[in-house]
């Protein structure tokens, strides 16, 4: 390759590459008849990696939703330099039984990732969730810290308070994204469930969506869609969250929810706090969109 | 060289010898950082502990032993062996001067001229008694603390920022096979050579500058820093008379080629060919060049008249005298009286003067500081107090559980603290700005700083209250403010705080646990 053929092949590559932004739109309208009603699933114990096991049984398993060669993602809470016990990040050995979960099921490759609010290393470290991982020994399991490449801008052609934003490739471009939610207090929007775990996956800064949090949540909430919510409720924040840091705020609860509409998901585990679903804006906004079912009456509740 | 590849010569060995102590110094410097657990056990540090100059100067302030600069003994005693091998075989930046002289090298670079170069050790003079008296400056020109903080504010961020635009480009542009290459060097390179993340650091461009500079001394002359202004030089070369080990052989009668001359990098030759042991580094260019081998190692006499500093009386007494008095213009100026406010000193400072003695301006506590939260100061802290360590919180902010600054400062003048004391330590208190807090300005609801602060009895509450927002409606916002007891000044707050530009919540040195009274001096 001479200089000359290098900048025509520079040229080449660059010609692909137009200022296009990627559109991800599934209609929420598909999504509902596939499913008729929602379906979710509760299961209580202490053994957390059985717990996992007992909660997607009544759904069918994880090979449900993990197809054999299917790439995976599964997206926990590890958003805080904090240790299990302080319930501010998704428990590690939930998070390890759920990999391990997909990759029996045949998953070819499994991602774990978050975008961290305190420094990545020490969240992924004292979280317990990195050696959680490699404890599997399987190399097609990863955890890998965010690479700040890979957030691209998307449309939110259905956002009403959000129209664009950035969102990491991986969460977009994978054949089944499990979204895998630590229920705990939150300031601003008194909980933290699944639609508000979605926020580790996107870029920018992250803070100006407070302004307007349940509706932009919602709104995320229309391009990055979970084939599956589990949501951890092995122990519970119920005060100065979303970090937490005093045990006395933690309480055990050995629980776990799980269902394929993230919206049902979290009107359910809301009940978890004593607080009916309607107290959480998201849910209401994700549910006005149609984006699933948060009348606990409407939703089907299975026994793991 | 000129004899054949078969056998190294002495030179060759010294450049060996270089290039390890350079490697392990780098190694030594890229692992300055977080491992993944709270304990480091290997930093950069070891080379500044092991800096004779820089411990008599720490000590000299502090008037005290410092334990943990100790290790600098060893320096001094080798050299009682060895003369100033260290400068020749170890020093990084001795050997990063030799490698960079064929860039500065022109024609007609001046042959150094041999003899004692008085002014290192009235530099050194000076530094050491304003030391002594409270002016501290021997972290400026220092030379571990000039090529650490250069290579930690600039080479390594610039180096980093320069490869990850590379494998940027090519990550978004180049075709999957070209990626299937560059990916891998790409993950080794994070892995072994960058930093975990892309760092900023003010007066980056000041310390590269100096740094550029101490090597293009060159340019004047052959490792003109390490001959006439090292002051670590300067207390190796007083050491280095007594030394029982030498170079020696060449005589004035001994031939006529004064090879020896021609490629003493020091110019420690002298036209009689005596070496002169306070200049030697022990580069070996002369054994190596002699073309009748005749200069060897020997144990030798000590001193011949000609090995003193040779510093004239009178320049002796102005140094002394320099350093002495330049101290008492200190009190003089404002922060005497009014410290900076936005002076925050990372967790286990000592107190300000404690301090700013015993701070070398290493850069380390800057290079670990896991938020990239620690900057070096310019002058808020006074002329003395450059390229000292002070939290910004807009560009980063103090991790709550992290307590890595304080493990790696070489002298103490950062404390090391468990992670228990390090939560209880306030080096600053934050407050707001309600002209632009959301909540206060406009009645839209914002958090993010309650979100983040870190004490497990959050230090920002709410008052819930209703007000008319900036549309005209009535709506009950919650309104943080800060529990003053509660607060430690991390100043994660005001680096998550959303608003452009200035944050709504700012940090100050207010309050911080070091010196309780300090802001409060001209107080009612």
């Amino acid at each position: 390759m001479n200089r000359r053929q290098f900048i025509r092949d520079v040229f080449l590559w660059s010609a692909g590459t137009t200022l296009a932004i990627p559109q991800f739109t599934i209609l929420p309208e598909a999504l509902a008849a596939e499913k008729p009603s929602a379906l979710l699933s509760i299961a209580k114990g202490g053994d957390y990696a059985g717990l996992v096991q007992r909660v997607l049984a009544p759904l069918g398993g994880m090979g449900h939703f993990v197809r054999p060669g299917d790439r995976v993602v599964v997206k926990p809470n590890i958003g805080w330099d904090r240790s299990p016990e302080q319930a501010a990040n998704t428990h590690p050995q939930v998070v390890q039984a759920v990999v391990r979960q997909a990759l029996e099921a045949g998953a070819k490759k499994v991602l774990v990732f978050d975008r961290t609010c305190n420094e990545q290393r020490r969240c992924y470290a004292n979280s317990g969730i990195e050696q959680a991982i490699r404890e599997l020994g399987d190399s097609r399991a990863t955890i890998e810290h965010i690479d700040s490449r890979k957030f691209v801008p998307v449309q939110i052609v259905k956002g009403k308070s959000l129209t664009q934003w950035e969102i990491y490739k991986d969460a977009l471009d994978c054949d089944c994204y499990i979204n895998l939610p630590v229920a705990k207090h939150h300031g601003l929007s008194r909980l933290t469930l699944g639609l508000k775990n979605s926020m580790g996956v996107i870029g920018g800064n992250r803070g100006s969506l407070h302004h307007d949090l349940g509706q932009s949540l919602a709104d995320l909430a229309t391009v990055i869609k979970p084939k599956l919510t589990i949501i951890d409720a092995t122990r519970i924040l119920l005060n100065n969250g979303p970090q937490g840091g005093d045990l006395k705020d933690v309480r055990r609860t050995d629980t776990l929810i799980a269902s394929a509409d993230p919206v049902a998901a979290d009107a359910y585990a809301t009940t978890l706090f004593d607080l009916p679903p309607y107290a959480i804006e998201s849910t209401v906004a994700a549910a006005r969109m149609g984006l699933g079912e948060m009348a606990l009456d409407r939703i089907t509740v299975l026994e793991g | 060289m000129h004899r054949s590849g078969k056998a190294l010569t002495p030179s060759g060995w010294r450049k060996i010898g270089q290039s390890l102590f350079l490697l392990l110094f780098l190694v030594l410097f890229v692992n300055t950082d977080y491992a993944g657990v709270d304990e480091l056990n290997w930093a950069v540090n070891l080379l500044f502990r092991i800096d004779p100059f820089l411990a008599l100067a720490a000590m000299l302030a502090a008037k005290t032993v410092i334990a943990l600069m100790l290790p600098a003994l060893i320096t001094l005693g080798l050299t009682l062996l060895f003369g100033r091998f260290f400068c020749g075989w170890i020093c990084p930046m001795g050997t990063l001067i030799d490698a960079s002289r064929r860039l500065f090298a022109r024609a007609n670079t001046l042959l150094p001229e041999p003899g004692q170069r008085p002014w290192k050790y009235a530099l050194l003079l000076f530094l050491l008694t304003a030391a002594l008296f409270g002016l501290p400056l021997a972290g400026y020109i220092d030379p571990f603390s000039l090529l650490v903080r250069g290579l930690t504010f600039a080479v390594h961020p610039g180096f980093d920022h320069a490869i990850t635009s590379l494998f940027t480009w090519t990550y978004q542009e180049a075709p999957a096979w070209i990626n299937s290459l560059t990916e891998p060097i790409y993950a080794l390179l994070k892995r072994f050579v960058l930093p975990f993340s892309d760092k900023v650091y003010t007066l980056s461009v000041l310390s590269f500058l100096l740094l550029l500079g101490v090597l293009a001394l060159n340019f004047v002359e052959s490792r003109f820093f390490c001959r006439k202004v090292c002051p670590l030089g300067a207390l190796l070369a007083l050491t280095a008379r007594f030394s029982l080990v030498r170079l020696a052989g060449g005589s004035a009668e001994c031939g006529q080629c004064r090879q020896c001359r021609a490629v003493c990098p020091m110019a420690a030759i002298d036209e009689t060919r005596t070496i002169a042991v306070p200049e030697c580094t022990l580069c070996l260019e002369c054994m190596t060049h002699c073309p009748r081998s005749r200069i060897h190692f020997g144990f030798l006499p000590i001193g011949n008249g000609k090995q003193g500093p040779n510093l004239p009386r009178r320049a002796m007494l102005a140094s002394f005298a320099a350093g002495a008095l330049a101290p008492l213009a200190l009190p003089t100026r404002p922060h005497a009286r009014h410290a900076e406010s936005t002076l925050i000193r990372p967790p286990g400072a000592l107190t300000e003067q404690a301090f700013l003695g015993q701070c070398v301006r290493c850069g380390e506590c800057m290079k670990v500081c896991i938020g990239n939260a620690l900057h070096a100061t310019w002058l808020e802290a006074g002329l003395e107090g450059i390229f000292t360590p002070r939290l910004i919180g807009r560009i980063g902010y103090c991790e709550y559980n992290c307590t890595l600054c304080g493990q790696v400062c070489p002298t103490g003048a950062i404390r090391p603290l468990s992670k228990v004391e390090k939560h209880a330590v306030v080096i600053g208190r934050a407050h707001f700005d309600k002209n632009r807090c959301l909540p206060y300005a406009s009645g839209t609801p914002c958090i993010v700083c309650e979100e983040h602060c870190p004490t497990p009895d959050k230090a920002i509450k709410f008052r819930e209250v209703e007000v008319t927002n900036s549309n005209g409606e009535q709506v009950r916002v919650r309104q943080p403010y800060v529990v003053d007891r509660l607060c430690i000044g991390c100043g994660i707050c005001e680096h998550k705080c959303p608003l452009e530009g200035e944050a709504a919540v700012l940090v100050t040195s207010a309050g911080q646990s070091r010196h309780p009274d300090q802001n409060i001096r001209d107080g009612y």
